[in-house]
């Protein structure tokens, strides 16, 4: 040690302390700093994480079910896995496309085509790469998840129609939303005021997920089978990968509604089944309740088809058949109800005391007005015939009479009575109102006074006036109605679309009804009916009374009258008449009212087999089972349901 | 002085009584805090999922090592320190021209299956190795100015090869540390003053002409993350949310978002900071820098107390090379300081730094045990 040193002392403590008061300031600045982001600024750095992990995804809402009268679902779910992606959280869409290509088969064109899908949307809207995986499929592509960034393979609800075929017409089909539909949702919004609004329910909308009603019950009630749209949050990791849902009840799409119909499902079957390869459309509805129960048309498709889109060549086949698959005949279609009239112009001319049930017309087969010749069907001629012999024989010349006798403008208010010429709100889209013509319809539609041989052709029902298969069925069950009342169709059980009754003048009395309901029954129960193997329905004796109907599609010119007329069965089908049946049974407490019209059926031979054998199993599978609906009484009951 | 040197007993036992054990059980605490910080970190992440095992395997041998390396006699670093400050020379001129490439730059050398980055070896051979050299100047007589030139050379030599690398936070930390151990030595407070002007006014001009382009990038993303919000940027911007959000208590253990769903990048190894910060929030943030502080305090009184001229010196710069550590760290992660790769001692995973501060920790802990100690001129006992 004794070192000795010149030097004078180094002030190391002093040295120590500047050093250690730096590495104080030096915290202190860091310390600041903390406070600065965690004390000071917490509020904001917790927003912004969780607007990092959470992100707001359109929500598609469940789609409300349709079932018939008894719980059977008519419309309903099934699980459909389908992967998608927006562009936005692709880092590259071609590669991301190719590694998809690599498990499942996405041919090059195809991969062409998604990269212009892609590139058509804004880059947050998610765009469907493949739909309805198959089992492999989604195996092969779960696999591969973790090389698959951005992409969404998820379970969807996918529409389904177990009873397809037979419902096609009625329940209709979903369907991407189009273009016009998406502008329809956006209208009335101001693209620079709503722009959150527009692209919410443009990202709904265009959701690969997403669908829109497209015709019948599915687009009506639209409103209450879809639910409102909304958003679902996600709690994403930095990868972009989904780590849960968050449960949120004020943002999350609200599901659909159900809708219940009162049409009987297998009825409804059995009635397409009827029909075989013929075309045409049976209504049948409860006379007391107005309960449709059944509203077939034939042929039919598979609306099935439809969902995901239908390939324009399976659309053109449907399109050009011509027996039009896709034309709801029943509701839709409108036809001359020809002698199935018959009852309403009788109805009228008791009515306006124009004539009594006792009174006589001799027919000998035609009748000579105005310089021309109406004929009978029956060209050897009825005789003498009163109302109820008229009817049961379906005799021309008594009704051209007494047609006469009333003129158009009684004849139409008849009709309109019994409740045609109007369109019925049913909960589905279409309704054909048809034609109850008068003077005043031909003046504003041709341009013409009314003819008064006009007037004998509407007697028979023929001419300008035009029905729908389901306005013979409303008229039937108001014939059958012996408390007079305008009874009034419906087929959405529960719903907002519950029809909103028109006003309709008093029916007849109960006498005249009685009268026609007379000649409705000699018609199938009586010797000289014209349907007398209609009668028996084979269950429990009941009778159905009913009335025949043949629309002429051609016009029988003079010339062939003389070389005698051309049996239906020699015509080339597009020209064959139409056959009609309506009926009612049982004939002393009517239940059910029926409407078949057979296009082109050559004659009603072809419509009351159908009619009959359908009201047969109505009544078979009516064993008093309970509806699995109610019906709202008003608008505001609904809500309750 | 032989009284109090008699007194010493320097047998085995008695040398690891007189071990600094607060100093110890702080660094025994803070790596078991690290082990379940990254523990946090890691658990959403499979790939990561051994790394809290390997962390604490890593720590189990860094304090074995620290232990082996305290106990050794403090003239036996002040023997070692010219030999080993040469040789590191060398391995940074072996990177030069034989550098493997790794993480985008020079700076491991391959010696046979041994690789090894001659850089961090570097700063505990500068700090020792100055130590000796003012050691040596102080017992010989005054300390003249042109004996800090020279110190400056012995600094400049490392960080102009370091720098080159390119590794611009080691070559400043080099740098750090060696103006520190000039400072401790007694360099005038007119000429530390005078050269912190310098640093300051030379500074745009270094931005300018002496960073290399990305360099300067990382300078402006500190400044404004959103720059860059998809690349370095980004990595900011999420830690600051991470910080942030943490509020005063923090979100729980394992309970940050941010954390858990994996935003920030290198959260386990520089970035863990902003882990801690997030779910153990202010309180639990403080608390570490706090730890850290007493830490750095205790090494200064280590120093303050060393009889020796060396201890003094490589025991304060030690105190520096870990400080510098830590505090780079914190304001890079909360956005203070440009990103340059400065991990957070004792609880980042990574082991290179690790064994780097265990070294400077030994060295002030043999200061502690020799602390009665004096050094002959040359260095040695």
């Amino acid at each position: 040690m004794g070192r000795k040193r010149e030097v004078k002392e180094l002030d190391t403590t002093r040295r120590l302390f500047i050093a250690g008061a730096a590495g104080g300031l030096v915290s202190s600045v860091l310390v600041g700093r903390l406070v600065n982001l965690q004390l000071l600024n917490q509020e904001e750095f917790e927003a912004r994480a969780l607007v990092n992990q959470i992100s707001l995804v359109p929500g598609v809402p469940r789609r409300g079910l349709i079932f018939d009268r008894f719980g059977e679902p008519l419309a309903t779910h099934r699980t459909s896995w389908n992967v998608y992606a927006a562009r936005e959280d692709l880092s590259d869409l071609e590669e991301t496309l190719a590694r998809i290509a690599e498990v499942v088969d996405l041919s090059p064109e195809r991969q062409e085509r998604l990269v212009q899908n892609f590139r058509r949307e804004q880059s947050f809207i998610p765009v469907s790469i493949l739909t309805d995986l198959t089992y492999e499929q989604f195996t092969r592509l779960s696999v591969m998840r973790p090389q698959l960034p951005g992409v969404t393979i998820e379970a969807s609800h996918a529409r389904s129609y177990p009873r397809g075929r037979d419902f096609a017409h009625v329940v209709g089909y979903v369907a991407r939303a189009n273009q016009s539909e998406i502008d329809a949702a956006l209208e009335g919004l101001d693209p620079e005021i709503d722009r959150q609004r527009i692209s919410r329910i443009q990202g709904v909308l265009k959701h690969p997920n997403m669908r829109v009603g497209r015709l019948g019950v599915e687009k009506e009630m639209d409103d209450w089978l879809g639910g409102t749209p909304g958003n679902h949050r996600y709690v994403r990791n930095a990868q972009g990968r989904t780590i849960r849902r968050l449960d949120d009840d004020e943002n999350a799409p609200k599901p659909g509604k159900d809708v219940h119909l009162t049409i009987d499902a297998d009825l409804q079957r059995e009635a397409i089944r009827l029909f075989g390869d013929q075309s045409g459309a049976a209504v049948l509805m409860d006379v007391n309740s107005g309960d449709i129960l059944t509203l077939a048309s034939n042929p039919t498709y598979d609306p099935n088809d439809f969902v995901n889109g239908i390939s324009s060549v399976d659309y053109n086949a449907l399109r050009e058949n011509e027996r039009a698959p896709l034309y709801h005949k029943a509701y839709d279609g409108v036809y001359p109800p020809g002698s199935t009239f018959k009852m309403i112009v009788g109805a009228a001319a008791l009515r306006a005391g124009l004539t009594d049930s006792s009174e006589r017309v001799y027919c000998p087969g035609h009748y000579d007005f105005g310089g021309r010749r109406f004929h009978c069907w029956e060209r050897r001629g009825h005789g003498s015939v009163n109302l109820k012999g008229a009817i049961q024989r379906s005799c021309d010349v008594y009704f051209y009479e007494i047609a006469r006798r009333l003129g158009p403008e009684r004849i139409a208010a008849e009709a309109r009575t019994f409740g045609l010429g109007i369109s019925y709100e049913l909960g589905m889209t279409g309704g054909a109102s048809g034609v109850v013509p008068n003077d005043d319809w031909k003046r504003r539609r041709f341009n013409e006074p009314w003819y008064d041989g006009e007037t004998l052709n509407y007697g028979i029902g023929q001419g300008y006036l035009t029905v729908s298969p389901l306005q013979l069925a409303v008229m039937t069950a108001r014939l059958a109605r012996t408390d007079g009342v305008a009874v009034m169709p419906r087929m959405v059980g529960v719903g907002d679309a519950v029809p909103q009754n028109p006003q309709f003048g008093a029916m007849p009395d109960a006498a005249i009804m009685q009268k026609l309901r007379e000649g409705m029954f000699a018609v199938t129960s009586e010797t000289g009916g014209t349907a007398l193997r209609a009668g028996d329905i084979n269950f429990n004796g009941y009778r159905m009374a009913g009335k025949t109907g043949t629309a002429q599609v051609r016009v029988i010119s003079a010339a062939e009258r003389v070389t005698g007329v051309i049996d239906n069965a020699d015509l080339p089908r597009r020209l064959r008449d139409h056959g009609l049946f309506v009926g009612f049974a049982p004939y002393d407490n009517p239940k059910y009212a029926v409407a078949v019209v057979v296009e082109h059926g050559g004659g009603s031979s072809a419509a009351y087999p159908i009619a009959r054998d359908l009201m047969h199993e109505a009544f078979v599978r009516d064993s008093g089972r309970a509806a699995s609906y109610q019906i709202a009484s008003n608008a505001t009951d609904t809500e309750a349901i | 002085m032989p009284t109090s040197f008699a007194q010493t007993n320097d047998d085995f036992v008695s040398r690891v009584f007189r071990l600094p054990w607060i100093m110890i059980l702080i660094m025994l605490g803070l790596g078991i805090f690290g082990v379940a910080v990254l523990y946090s970190s890691t658990i959403t992440n499979p790939i990561e999922a051994g790394l809290p095992a390997k962390h604490a395997v890593r720590l189990g041998i860094a304090f074995v090592f620290l232990f082996a390396l305290a106990m050794t006699p403090l003239g036996f670093w002040s023997a070692v320190s010219y030999t080993g400050y040469l040789g590191a020379l060398l391995l940074l001129v072996g990177v030069e021209f034989f550098g493997a490439m790794g993480g985008g730059a020079q700076r491991w050398l391959d010696i046979g299956p041994i690789r090894v980055q001659p850089s961090e070896f570097m700063k505990l051979a500068l700090l020792l190795a100055l130590a000796r050299f003012y050691h040596q100047v102080r017992a010989s007589g005054e300390v003249k100015f042109f004996h800090h030139i020279f110190a400056l050379l012995m600094i400049a030599a490392p960080v102009m090869l370091v720098f080159r690398q390119p590794d611009l936070g080691t070559s400043l930390m080099l740098a750090a540390t060696g103006f520190a151990v000039m400072f401790f030595a007694g360099m005038r407070y007119w000429i530390i003053i005078a050269g912190l002007v310098a640093v300051v006014l030379s500074a745009p001009l270094a931005y300018f002409y002496v960073l290399k382009d990305y360099q300067r990038e990382r300078v402006l993303t500190a400044i404004d993350p959103s720059r860059d919000p998809l690349g370095a940027g980004y990595q900011i911007q999420q830690a600051e949310i991470a910080i942030g959000s943490g509020g005063a208590e923090g979100r729980g253990y394992m309970q940050g978002t941010q954390s858990q769903l994996d935003y920030i990048p290198e959260q386990h190894t520089d970035f863990i900071f902003t882990v801690i910060a997030e779910e153990f929030g202010f309180v639990g943030s403080v608390g570490l820098i706090g730890a850290w502080i007493a830490l750095f305090a205790l090494g200064l009184m280590v120093a303050g107390r060393s009889r020796s001229h060396f201890g003094y010196l490589a025991s304060s710069g030690a105190v520096v090379t870990i400080a510098f550590y830590v505090f780079v760290n914190i304001a890079m992660v909360s956005g203070m300081l440009p990103v340059v790769g400065v991990p957070l001692p004792l609880i980042s995973y990574g082991g290179t730094a690790m064994l780097t501060v265990m070294a400077a920790f030994a060295v002030i802990c043999a200061t502690n045990l020799d602390r009665d100690k004096h050094l002959s001129i040359s260095g040695f006992f």
